[in-house]
């Protein structure tokens, strides 16, 4: 786990550098090139870190990111990963697929064998899954894993489009969509066989249709993202925001006229975009809904959808509230505790999405790192939610690589504290529970200084100016 | 005709006589055999995930087509994840039947303890000496309101249980006792086996797991929202300052 950090750290560093290099000051505008690259990985190469000479560096990730050397690349990688896993798991004890593959494929062979997916106990996921891995049982038990790996690059892809339309050169898109193509996070949880590359492609679909104005796919898409996880559900309000008339009324009237303005913002929320995102979205949703409930009923409610709402997982996670939920899982104020952690989700969802609904992407970055952060149960597989949208919010920041790469470090750093003292407990016996219940409070805080810190460094195209009346 | 028929009746008087005679050599064997059969356990491996050895050594002399069967009364302190099991058929030799599906996140007090079968070498001959090692978890247990880090689940070493095709009278067996049980682990039909009575009665192995303190309850609680609702006002209050309009 060590070894990869470091791996990432420094894959980070190599393309970082250029990245921020060459965005920091105003290439954000189309059809600017960028200034010319004055060896941008002289920030990149403190000592230790870089063992080759910076001009064959430069030159290796220049080829790295050419656009017909990057996606086969990175596919490439992946699929190694998936066939050295198979070897591993044949041949060692430990092995290197996840449990929820594992999951995944017998309640797929349920379904091959007629019968509910939920028959396999610990299922909690959309039965759309188990019917789209059911080739795990018809042809290969590989299948899976490489779907997994197309939707991880295919969302690589994503994230350079939605650069490209936002105003980066082709060249600094791909660069930046390296970031998530050559990190061995995402090309780790894909290739062990996790499903979040599917969701990750699914939202910034969404968003690359948003951003290129498509609503009926935008909001097919996003219809079905809600399906698969519930979490995508927290980027309706600044959807909405988006898509509502903007305002054209001039300041003085409002100041008078505070209800009407008040009736008025209501208002910007009846127009016929909206209206037709939230019927196709909402369209969408219900008929996959009903369509399983159909075919499996209560259980399919259950396990998709109402136990991820009420969760209570006592077991230990990086969740600041794990140790109150076990303390009190049996006690008569389990319910207001309940209550009590998620206002605080609830109010910095609200802020995030009035604060920044005019930057999508941004907006949904910054929803999705607060849900994660503050939610009740919080495990590793959830980073990767908000990690797949960073490469968005990167272009804008202005942070200096060694601000960014501490930041990483940081973040790296708080789960590392919480590791050490949860393996303890799990593997050796010790009772370190206060000691866990610390850590997660700490990967809390610094959860929230990472966010603060890029809230505060964001800078957006253009400052939006408010629209005279006529 | 008579003559023949008497000769008939004779042989097969004299086969019935013989096979008795053998069924009675047979089960006196088996008597003497039972007594010299013995099981012990041991658990090794750290915290929650720990594996249970179990090793049976039978009598020198061994009786052919002895099944062996091991009956475990796990406390609902632990679990058994059958999954993990079915993964694991392939490397082992021995077979498990499970009395009762198993919860595995539901925590310690919510639930209740199970029976397993065991059934080392199922197929071909049984070995005079038998291992069986069986991976357990432990489950989440109540905080505990003492002040106690750790609670005790107590495991109890597993019943040793034999059958044989050849001996099928199963009387004058003291102090061993004969009961039901599934015959294979297919669970389709009930047999009688033996149950050996041990002369070394083995207590029962006690397992420590970690658990909360409840006398914490307060200040986890207190802190936990304190330092949520001060990150929560941070947050917000850098959204508002920075926001884009």
């Amino acid at each position: 786990m060590f070894e990869g950090w470091t791996f990432k750290k420094n894959l980070l560093m190599k393309h970082a550098g250029s990245v921020f290099r060459n965005l920091h000051g105003g290439t954000d505008s189309p059809g600017q090139r960028p200034p010319a690259q004055t060896s941008p990985l002289t920030q990149a190469s403190p000592a230790g870190l870089v063992f080759l000479p910076r001009s064959v560096m430069e030159r290796l990730v220049s080829r790295l990111t050419e656009k017909h050397v990057l996606f086969p690349a990175s596919f490439a990688v992946r699929l190694a990963l998936v066939f050295y896993g198979d070897h591993q798991d044949r041949t060692m004890v430990v092995k290197y697929t996840d449990i929820d593959y594992h999951v995944f494929t017998d309640a797929a062979r349920f379904i091959t064998e007629g019968e509910s997916p939920y028959n396999r106990s610990t299922y909690r996921y959309t039965p759309l899954l188990a019917w789209l891995l059911t080739p795990n049982i018809y042809l290969s038990m590989v299948f899976g894993k490489i779907l997994f790996i197309i939707c991880d690059v295919l969302s690589g892809l994503l994230i350079y489009r939605i650069l490209c339309l936002r105003g980066l050169s082709s060249e600094t898109a791909r660069r930046v969509s390296s970031l998530w193509l050559l990190n061995p996070l995402p090309m780790g949880v894909s290739s062990r066989g996790n499903a979040e590359s599917i969701l990750a492609a699914l939202v910034l679909g969404t968003l690359l249709c948003m951003e290129g104005r498509r609503l009926i796919w935008a909001a097919f898409l996003y219809g079905l993202s809600v399906h698969m996880k519930i979490y995508p559900v927290t980027y309706a309000l600044p959807i909405a925001l988006t898509l509502r008339t903007p305002e054209t009324r001039a300041e003085e009237d409002t100041q008078r006229w505070r209800w009407m303005r008040f009736i008025r913002f209501i208002g910007s929320f009846i127009n016929k975009e909206l209206f037709l995102f939230a019927s196709v979205a909402g369209g969408v949703f219900c008929m996959l809904t009903a369509l399983f409930y159909y075919m499996y009923g209560w259980e399919f409610l259950h396990e998709t959808y109402l136990y991820h709402l009420i969760r209570r997982d006592i077991r230990h996670n990086f969740s600041p509230y794990f140790y109150m939920l076990y303390l009190t899982a049996d006690s008569r104020w389990s319910q207001w505790l309940g209550l009590a952690a998620f206002l605080p989700q609830l109010v910095l969802l609200l802020a995030a999405s009035w604060a920044f609904h005019s930057d999508l992407a941004f907006s949904c970055f910054l929803h999705t790192a607060i849900f994660v952060s503050f939610n009740k149960v919080c495990t590793s597989q959830y980073f990767l939610w908000y990690l797949c949208l960073l490469p968005l919010v990167i272009p804008r920041l202005s942070l200096s690589l060694k601000q960014g790469v501490g930041l990483l470090l940081l973040w790296f750093a708080g789960q590392g504290i919480w590791l050490g003292p949860a393996y303890f407990l799990e593997f050796e016996g010790y009772n370190t529970f206060l000691l866990i219940w610390l850590a997660g409070l700490l990967f809390l805080i610094i959860n929230c200084f990472i966010l603060i810190q890029i809230i505060t460094h964001y800078k957006p195209t253009q400052t939006p100016q408010r629209l005279k009346a006529d | 005709m008579y003559f023949i028929l008497y000769i008939i009746c004779i042989a097969t008087c004299h086969c019935l006589i013989e096979k008795d005679e053998k069924n009675e050599n047979h089960c006196g064997l088996l008597k003497q055999w039972l007594g010299s059969s013995s099981v012990s356990v041991e658990i090794s491996k750290k915290g929650f995930h720990r594996e249970v050895i179990t090793t049976v050594e039978l009598s020198p002399n061994v009786l052919s087509g002895v099944r062996v069967l091991l009956v475990y009364t796990w406390p609902r302190g632990v679990y058994i994840d059958p999954y993990q099991l079915a993964s694991m058929r392939d490397q082992s030799d021995w077979q498990i039947l499970i009395d009762s599906a198993i919860d595995l996140e539901v925590p310690a007090h919510k639930t209740s303890g199970f029976v397993s079968y065991v059934y080392p070498s199922p197929d071909g001959p049984t070995p005079r000496l038998l291992k069986v090692t069986i991976p357990i978890h432990g489950r989440y247990h109540e905080p505990s309101s003492d002040g106690e880090l750790f609670t005790s689940v107590d495991i109890q070493p597993p019943e040793l249980l034999l059958r044989t095709e050849k001996c099928l009278q199963f009387n004058n067996l003291e102090p061993h006792t004969v009961v039901d049980a599934p015959c294979t682990v297919n669970n389709s039909s009930m047999c009688p086996w033996v149950k050996i009575q041990s002369q070394q009665e083995h207590g029962p192995m006690s397992l420590q797991f970690p658990v909360g303190d409840r006398f914490l309850m307060i200040p986890v609680c207190g802190g936990t929202l304190l330092v949520t609702m001060i990150c929560c006002v941070a947050l917000s209050k850098y959204m508002w300052k920075h926001k884009i309009i």
